[in-house]
């Protein structure tokens, strides 16, 4: 693949027009991501924590619902994100020609890629913000805690982001998006720890529990209870995570715009 | 023009694994011209034409458009260049209107000064009463118009159009062709594929007959007809062919089996003699037309446009 240069502006006017369809239809946007927490916080973290009381994390004991709290926020990070990474950017490739039409702009195929990913992750970062503002109306996240994870919801957006656009370029119909959802997405979404701490796992799958993304997103998250060990390595873990993400989806929609 | 730029294609080639697409088309647009690729569908126009913008990637070759070459160069290029691509790609999230202001945003054009832009370019495709509509309300004309104003945006110094009328009925098609003249009469230069052999004779100042990703020959309309076929053509059925083709023979004339019956041309230094000696052999059905690109394409190729 040839390097392209990209300017700013071409980034973020492709990142613009993103935004003016989400801008004209802004509420409908903004009802899912403050729903879901809403609806899980309820029904989880009121339904479940008379069941469950406390749960132990790093060696402390903490209310259920604050526990849930992150696990919320990044869960809304991975939907969100992997959600328009895939869909909406298969649907503006491959229905709407949206990439080819931009194309025949003076924009180069990185600005229109960096373009959508970066319009995935700020999707996924509104919707991980907006649960961040639930959990601290609910007095389950400090404001200020939410301040400071602002950037670890960021990467997370971008990591997730990377990876929607990257199922995008692999599959061929929309329904084939289906398939890494149910292999990849909801089983990340479960064992990551963010509804339960992945020490209750058996010890062969808290080991495949650990490896994963989301796992890490979440542990990072949980700061204000105390800094996972190994913080730094899980700060760089997905980081690698994103930028390989990132790396192989150009790979795989490049060639299905040049030939 | 001071500034006018031309657009050269040197030695284009396009292969496919085995198959090569398109092999050495070379030639020059220059302003205020229209150049056409005329050929059947799968002759390689709209692969020439995605390495002339930049979307093809030529397996050799290069374009140079004014002081930028491609590929390499193509974002930059880009900037004076106006693309109508063969498939609607229109934003359907979008008004008629706003399909525009928005587009001109990633030329650096926005504001006020997109909604003039807009307003003005409405006018000049004649859908300023649809600026609110949904693309999706539009006809498929007006979706043509459209993208034709869309691709006007930066005031391009050439324009491509790969295909622009297919699909369109011969209302539309005229409002498209008035249109491609007026920009023509701007100064721009034009580049416009078709299959269409009335299209290519009614707007193209120059053609390259293209076939199997080859230029077979080039030149003016009228000048290819008269080169290749000459004046007048005799459609004739009814005939037995063995005397017909003597007749051709011995006039220099050309003469080929076409549908039930036979096409023969009649030579332009006495084509009424010729004439004649047709009618002789008593054919059920003769026409004398003029001669045309259709004629041309099926002497050169020995097969029909479409």
């Amino acid at each position: 693949m040839k390097l392209i240069t990209a300017t700013p502006w071409g980034v973020y006017s492709v990142w613009w027009r993103h935004f003016q369809v989400y801008r004209s239809t802004w509420l409908v946007n903004f009802l899912p991501p403050i729903s879901e927490p809403i609806v899980y916080l309820l029904a989880f973290g009121y339904g479940l924590t008379p069941l469950v009381g406390d749960v132990e994390y790093l060696g402390q004991r903490v209310p259920y619902p604050q526990f849930l709290a992150a696990g919320m926020i990044a869960i809304g990070v991975l939907f969100q994100a992997f959600f328009e990474g895939a869909y909406s950017s298969f649907i503006r490739l491959n229905f709407q020609k949206t990439w080819q039409a931009l194309l025949t702009a003076p924009l180069s195929f990185t600005e229109v890629f960096l373009g959508d990913w970066f319009w995935a992750a700020t999707k996924g970062a509104i919707a991980g913000t907006l649960t961040g503002l639930v959990a601290v109306i609910a007095h389950l996240y400090d404001l200020s805690s939410l301040v400071l994870s602002l950037p670890l919801i960021v990467l997370g957006s971008l990591l997730f982001g990377a990876f929607g656009l990257l199922v995008a370029g692999v599959v061929n119909k929309v329904d084939q998006v289906n398939v890494p959802i149910f292999l990849i997405v909801i089983p990340m979404f479960t064992l990551s720890g963010t509804y339960f701490p992945r020490s209750t796992l058996p010890p062969l799958l808290e080991s495949i529990a650990n490896l994963l993304p989301l796992a890490a997103l979440v542990d990072l998250l949980r700061w204000p209870m105390g800094l996972p060990p190994q913080w730094p390595l899980l700060l760089l873990w997905l980081l690698g995570w994103m930028v390989v993400m990132a790396r192989l989806a150009a790979l795989r929609i490049y060639p299905r715009l040049f030939s | 023009m001071a500034d006018a730029l031309s657009l050269t294609a040197y030695d284009l080639w396009k292969s496919y694994g085995d198959e090569a697409v398109v092999q050495g088309i070379s030639f020059t647009l220059a302003p205020g011209e229209i150049v056409g690729l005329l050929g059947p569908n799968g002759a390689g126009k709209t692969t020439t034409v995605g390495m002339l913008f930049g979307t093809v990637i030529p397996t050799r070759g290069f374009v140079r458009f004014g002081p930028w070459q491609l590929p390499g160069q193509g974002q930059l290029a880009r900037a004076q260049m106006g693309i109508v691509t063969q498939e609607d790609n229109l934003d359907p999230d979008f008004t008629v209107f706003n399909n525009l202001t928005h587009f001109a945003h990633h030329y650096r054009i926005t504001g006020a000064l997109a909604r003039q832009r807009a307003g003005e370019l409405l006018a000049l495709v004649n859908l300023e009463h649809r600026a609110d509509a949904q693309v999706d309300e539009l006809s498929g004309g007006m979706k043509r118009r459209l993208v034709l104003a869309r691709a006007l945006l930066n005031n391009p110094k050439i324009v491509f159009l790969d295909e622009p009328t297919t699909g369109l009925d011969p209302d539309a098609r005229q409002d498209f062709w008035r249109l491609v003249q007026q920009l023509k009469a701007s100064g721009c230069g034009i580049l416009l594929t078709t299959h269409y052999m009335d299209e290519a004779q009614r707007l193209c100042d120059r053609l390259l007959l293209l076939q199997r990703g080859k230029v077979i020959d080039e030149g003016s309309p009228s000048d290819l007809v008269a080169r290749v076929i000459g004046r007048e053509i005799a459609e004739v059925e009814g005939v037995a062919p063995d005397p017909l083709r003597d007749l051709a023979a011995r006039q220099g004339a050309w003469y080929r089996a076409f549908g039930s019956g036979y096409l023969v041309s009649l030579p332009d230094a006495d084509p009424d003699a010729m004439w004649q000696q047709i009618q002789a052999h008593r054919p059920t059905r003769l026409r004398r037309r003029p001669a045309n690109l259709e004629d041309v394409f099926l002497r050169l190729t020995g097969s029909v446009l479409e």
